[in-house]
Parts: C-alpha cells; structure tokens; sequence
C-alpha cells in the first residue's frame, strides 16, 4: 500500500529554470514552502518575484526542473488538472483584481457560482461570513470603484478564501497602503493562515512588514536564493547583498548606478556629437 | 523615399502579423461556442449591453438616412417622370447596402470599441488573469458571451435601421414630396424581393456582425495592459472593422447581386 | 431575481421582438398581401414558345389586378417549349377553361408578367389545371428588326 502521507512541503520548486528571449530569469531555483508556514519571497525589483508566482499557478512553464504542488507537478499541460490545481490556490493581486462589474457580493460569489452549484441560500451564507471575517460585511453592495485601496484587497481575499484553498498567495499586499490598511492586512493575513491552518506565501519588498509577519524569508536576487531564513537568522546574516536589502542601503551589491561607460566618457562622447 | 516604402512595409507587415494572429484566436475561440449556450444569462447581458443599448443610435440613425434618401431621389426620379418608385429605390438601398453598412459601421463605433476598451480593462487592471488563477477560463465567461451577443445584435439592429429607414423615406416621401402612398408600398413590393434584398442584407449584417464583434473581442483581449493600450484598441477596432466591412461589403455585394 | 437583471430581461426582450418585428415588416412589404401559401393557392400550367425575360414570381394579373405569381420557369425537353408554373389565389379559382394568358410588360422597358384574360367558358379550370390558349412575350427587338426591315423594303418600292 502506498502511504497517504502529505509532502511535508505545499510546493517545490526544484531546480528551476526559465528565461525570457536572450535572459535568463531562474537559474537553478531551488525553493521548499513548509506546510503551515507564512511564507515571505523578497528581493530587488526585476528578480522575477512576479514569474515565480506564474510559475507557482502554472501561468508559465519551466523551461526546466519543476514545480510541485502537494506533491504534484503543476502543469498546463492538460487544462483540466491545472485549473484543479488552480482550484486550491487563493491568489491576492496587489490592487484586489476584482471584477468591476460586479458588487463586492458578487465578487465574492463569483468562484462559488462559477464552479458550484450551491443554493442561494448557502451561498449567501457562505460570503456573508467570508466578508465578515475581513470586516467588509457591510459594504456589501458597494461597487468596487467605491472601495479603498486597502478595502479592495480585504474583498480580494475574501474572494480567494470563498473555496477553501489549501494555499494563498499574496502578490505585494501592502503596496501603496496606509499604516492603518497595511496594519489590517498584516493581522489578516497571520489570523486566515492560522484560523484556516493553510499555507501562505506573501511575495513583498517591504522588509519590516516581511519581518513582523513571516515564519520563514526567501532572498531571491539574479535567479537564484541568496538566503533564506527565520526573520532574526535573516537579521544576522553577514552577506552583504542581505544587509543591503535587508537595511535598505542605496548602494551595495545592487549598484546605485545603472550600469554603463563612466560619466566622463558619456560626456565627452556627446559632446563630439 | 526608401523611408516612406519601409514605413509601408513595416505597416503591412503589421497588418499581417494582426491578421494571423486573428485566425489563430478565431479558431480558439469556436470550441467555446456551443458550450456558452449552457450559459444564456451572462449572453442576455451581452445583448442588453451591446444591441438594446446601441438601439436609439440606430433608429436614429435609420430614420435620418431614410429621410435623406427620399429627398435625395425625389428630385432625379423626377425628371425621369418616376417618382412612384421613390419608396422602391429607398428600401432596396436601405435594405441592399445601407442598412447593413451604415448600422455596422454605427455599431463597431457604439459598442465595437466599447468591447475593446471594457475588455481591455479587465486585461490591464488584472481581471482576466484573475479569472483564470480562480480556475475559470476568461475566453468562455468574458470573451464568447460578448461575441455571440454583437452577433446576434448586428442583423436585428440593420433590420430595424431598414424599417426605421422605410418608414423615414414614407414620411418625407408621401407627407411632404406628395407620393401616392399605395404606389409607394407597392412599388416596393414589386421591385424588392425577399430573398434577393432582404435575405442578401440579412446575410451581410451577419458576416459584419461577425467581424466587429470579433475585432472587438480580439483587440480587448490582447489589448497592451496599460492606458494607452487600451485606448488604442478602442481605436484599432473602429478603424480596422470599419476597413473590413467597407471591403466584405464590395466582395459580397459583388456575390449576391443578381446579374454580377 | 433583482431589479436590475429584470429591466435586462425586459430590455432584451423588446430589443428582440423589435428586431423580429422589423423582420416581419421587411419580409411583409416585400412578399405584399400574396404570400403564396399551398392553403391559399392553387396551381396551373401554361406553355409559351418565348418568354422573354419573364422570372420566378413575376407576378400574374388579371385585369391589371395582381392575383398570384409565376413559381416556375423551365423547359419541356419534347417539344423545346417553355412551361410555366402559376400560383393563382385561392379567391380567384373561377377562370374559364379557355381563358388566354399573355406575357406582356410593365412600361415599355419595364418587366414582363403574365396577363390572363378570361374567356367565356361555362367550365372552370382545377388545381393542376393547363391554360390552353397563349400568346407568347413581344420581343422589342425584334419588333424593331421587323419595322427596321419594313421601313427599308417600303423605301425600295
């Protein structure tokens, strides 16, 4: 008999590879989300934070290795099991995503009507409560061009609670929020992934906010993990790519400067011209 | 010179690379059209949207061209002692060529575009790939209800931009140049045939429906996800729909007059 | 159901029936009051030598009243004759036996019908029924030849 034991890991990325043209943007990724775990992937702009999150859902293949999702390969290659997957992964853009035609109800509703049949009454219930526990029950009438931005990222995630799903991904949820909004999305997202006891992956270049809220930090930088960690082994590393990320510094490993001939020579060359 | 013929080629080329790309999503697109019969609310919708909305314009529009028409004719069915068959002339062009024209060319411009841009939208602001990372497909929930809905909408509207037509043509034509009415209806009874003119311009705003709904989708749907992109493919469907359905028009025109 | 998808639903609606009865109106003005129907016509035959350029539902009149349509044109392969077929409204289904029909023409370029003139026949003719007597259409042209020919022949003398 094959055993029915759970991967302790929700998704492995195995030694990924994939560029876009002539760049590489994963060369060699290698990353394991723990099962339960709030999980924070932080790195520069331009690291591919968004690709990762692509490839997680299946929007994009590996050109090599391979993601796994509770054990199982993600793969567009046959419709029906992706969107299976797809299924079991909440995903949070960063503005909310939510369809502008619909009331926030709606919004909520949409992934019950679309894949149930469930009476109205039910599904009533079962929004109502979702809405409810990201404080956003009486607004439900409301359109989504009335909301805030920090409004339209709680119906967002209601919106990705509404079926259940194993794991949830956060696609930069504290960007351009107030520190009333951010402080309500911090508390949020630990209370769903604690309460619901599901897997969270935050993708984020807001390192305090990363620090106070994750049980485990990625360090992504030019396609690969440059560390990983609890936030204080985080805090300790010596590399100096990670304290320049991590405090902030405008120069470092990542240049100031983007990169090119000396500004003398630029000068000078135009000057001929 | 060799700057103006690379602009041109670079353009054709363009114009290509559209059109190929357009084949390509028609042809994704029809596995999902039996399917949305399943889903009738979200076509109503569509219908509501698209046609009950563009309705005013059209019966505007209509009534106006026939109107125009009628005084337009009167003067040279005149001098040929033929103004009996006024209302002839005007509905077997409503019917022929305006009609279908004219409410393709006003609906690419009303609801065409309004396609584009809304799904546009929904590309830049994220929407669509929202959709599909719930699992559900934004070609079968967005793209083909709006689809069938222009399709549909297209022949009912020429149909009522003819009557509209007509009726304009009756007004100005009877009330106001002093026809005789019976010879008006009359006259279009003889000279128009169901099959020949109606059903020919029927079949026209068919094929025009298709095209502009379709431009409509296509452009939205691959829309560059920010401002510009989406104020462009608004543009983009006016003007090439408006293209197709001036050259469909001459090819069809060409295979359905009698005698041609 | 909200309000709002009920003022669809109605919008739809109307939009529809508008565009169906603006169908219904195009396809009425252009068919007129005679739309043939197998309950409210009957047939008969007719044989010309030429018939010009008679075509399918050109109408049929009597009198100069429209009563029915041609709903047939083809050629009878024994004798190289054209035959007709006519659909007569049913109110009309009491034309003598030995009534004539002729192709004549509206104006004088414009388009051929065929012009029945009753006879004086106790008999009536029946469904399927063949109208022995017919006058075949007038070519213009060759009237022109004709009097082209004459007026040269007539200058000789």
């Amino acid at each position: 008999m094959l055993s029915h034991k759970k991967p302790p890991n929700i998704i492995e990325i195995q030694d990924v590879r994939y560029s876009r043209g002539k760049r590489a943007i994963f060369d060699g990724l290698n990353m394991n989300f723990p099962r339960g775990a709030v999980s924070a992937v932080m790195g520069p702009s331009g690291t591919g934070k968004t690709t990762l999150l692509n490839l997680i859902t299946g929007q994009l293949v590996p050109d090599d290795g391979a993601v796994l999702f509770d054990g199982k390969v993600v793969c567009p290659c046959s419709r029906h099991g992706l969107y299976n997957t797809r299924r079991q992964i909440g995903v949070l853009f960063q503005d909310g995503a939510l369809l502008t035609d619909l009331n926030v109800f709606e919004n909520v509703a949409f992934p019950l009507r679309e894949h149930t049949r469930l009476p109205e009454q039910l599904i009533r219930q079962i929004v109502l409560m979702r809405l409810n526990s990201v404080g956003l029950r009486a607004a439900w009438q409301r359109m989504p061009s009335e909301l805030s931005g920090g409004m339209a990222r709680r119906v967002g995630l209601a919106r990705a609670l509404v079926m259940d799903p194993k794991l949830i991904i956060y696609d930069e949820p504290f960007t351009g929020l107030d520190p009333i909004a951010v402080g309500v999305i911090l508390r949020l997202i630990r209370q769903t992934n604690d309460v619901l006891g599901i897997t969270s992956i935050v993708v984020t270049h807001d390192v305090a906010e990363a620090e106070m809220l994750a049980d485990l930090i990625f360090l992504i930088s030019e396609g690969k993990v440059v560390a990983s960690g609890s936030p204080l082994d985080m805090q300790q590393k010596a590399s100096s790519m990670v304290r320049q990320f991590m405090q902030g510094l405008a120069d470092g490993p990542v240049p100031f400067h983007y990169p090119g001939t000396s500004y003398a020579d630029q000068l000078q060359t135009m000057s001929r011209t | 010179m060799t700057r103006s013929l690379q602009a041109c080629w670079v353009s054709f080329s363009q114009f290509a690379a559209t059109f190929g790309g357009f084949q390509m999503f028609t042809l994704r697109l029809l596995p999902y059209l039996p399917r949305a019969i399943l889903r009738p609310r979200l076509i109503t919708e569509q219908i509501y949207s698209l046609g009950a909305l563009s309705l005013v314009l059209i019966m505007f529009g209509g009534f106006f061209v026939g109107t125009v028409l009628a005084l337009q004719s009167y003067s040279t069915l005149l001098e040929f002692g033929q103004v009996d068959a006024l209302g002839a002339f005007a509905s077997e062009a409503l019917v022929r060529e305006l009609g279908p024209v004219v409410t393709a060319l006003l609906f690419a411009g009303r609801a065409g575009s309004a396609v584009a841009s809304e799904v546009g939208l929904m590309r830049a602001t994220n929407q669509l790939a929202a959709m599909e990372l719930m699992a559900v497909d934004p070609l079968q929930r967005v793209i083909v209800p709006r689809f069938i809905a222009g399709v549909v909408s297209v022949p009912l509207l020429a149909a009522i931009f003819c009557t509209m037509g007509v009726l304009g043509a009756y007004l100005v034509g009877v009330h106001q140049l002093g026809v005789d009415a019976g010879a008006f209806w009359s006259h279009i009874q003889d000279r128009v045939d169901l099959f020949d003119d109606v059903g020919s311009g029927l079949f026209k705003s068919f094929v025009f429906g298709v095209s502009a709904s379709l431009m409509g989708v296509y452009e939205g749907y691959y829309a560059a996800p920010n401002a510009g992109g989406v104020s462009r493919a608004a543009t983009r469907t006016v003007v090439i729909t408006s293209v197709w359905i001036l050259l469909f028009d001459f090819v069809l025109t060409g295979m359905t007059m009698p005698g041609v | 159901m909200s309000t709002e998808t009920r003022a669809i639903d109605i919008g739809v609606g109307l939009f529809i029936l508008l565009g169906l009865g603006s169908v219904v109106f195009l396809t009425s003005q252009t068919l007129g009051s005679s739309g043939l129907s197998d309950s409210t016509s009957y047939t008969l035959h007719a044989r010309f030598d030429h018939i010009g350029d008679l075509k399918v539902r050109a109408p049929v009149a009597l009198a100069g009243v429209t009563i029915g349509r041609v709903s047939q044109i083809s050629v009878d392969p024994m004798d190289y004759q054209a035959s007709v077929e006519l659909r007569i409204d049913k109110t009309f289904d009491q034309l003598p036996i030995d009534t004539f029909a002729s192709i004549a023409t509206t104006g004088i370029l414009g388009g051929k019908y065929i012009e029945l003139g009753p006879g004086g026949d106790e008999e009536f003719l029946q469904d399927q029924g063949e109208i022995e007597f017919t006058q075949s259409a007038i070519l213009l042209e060759n009237l022109i030849g004709k009097f082209m020919v004459n007026g040269t022949a007539d200058k000789d003398d």
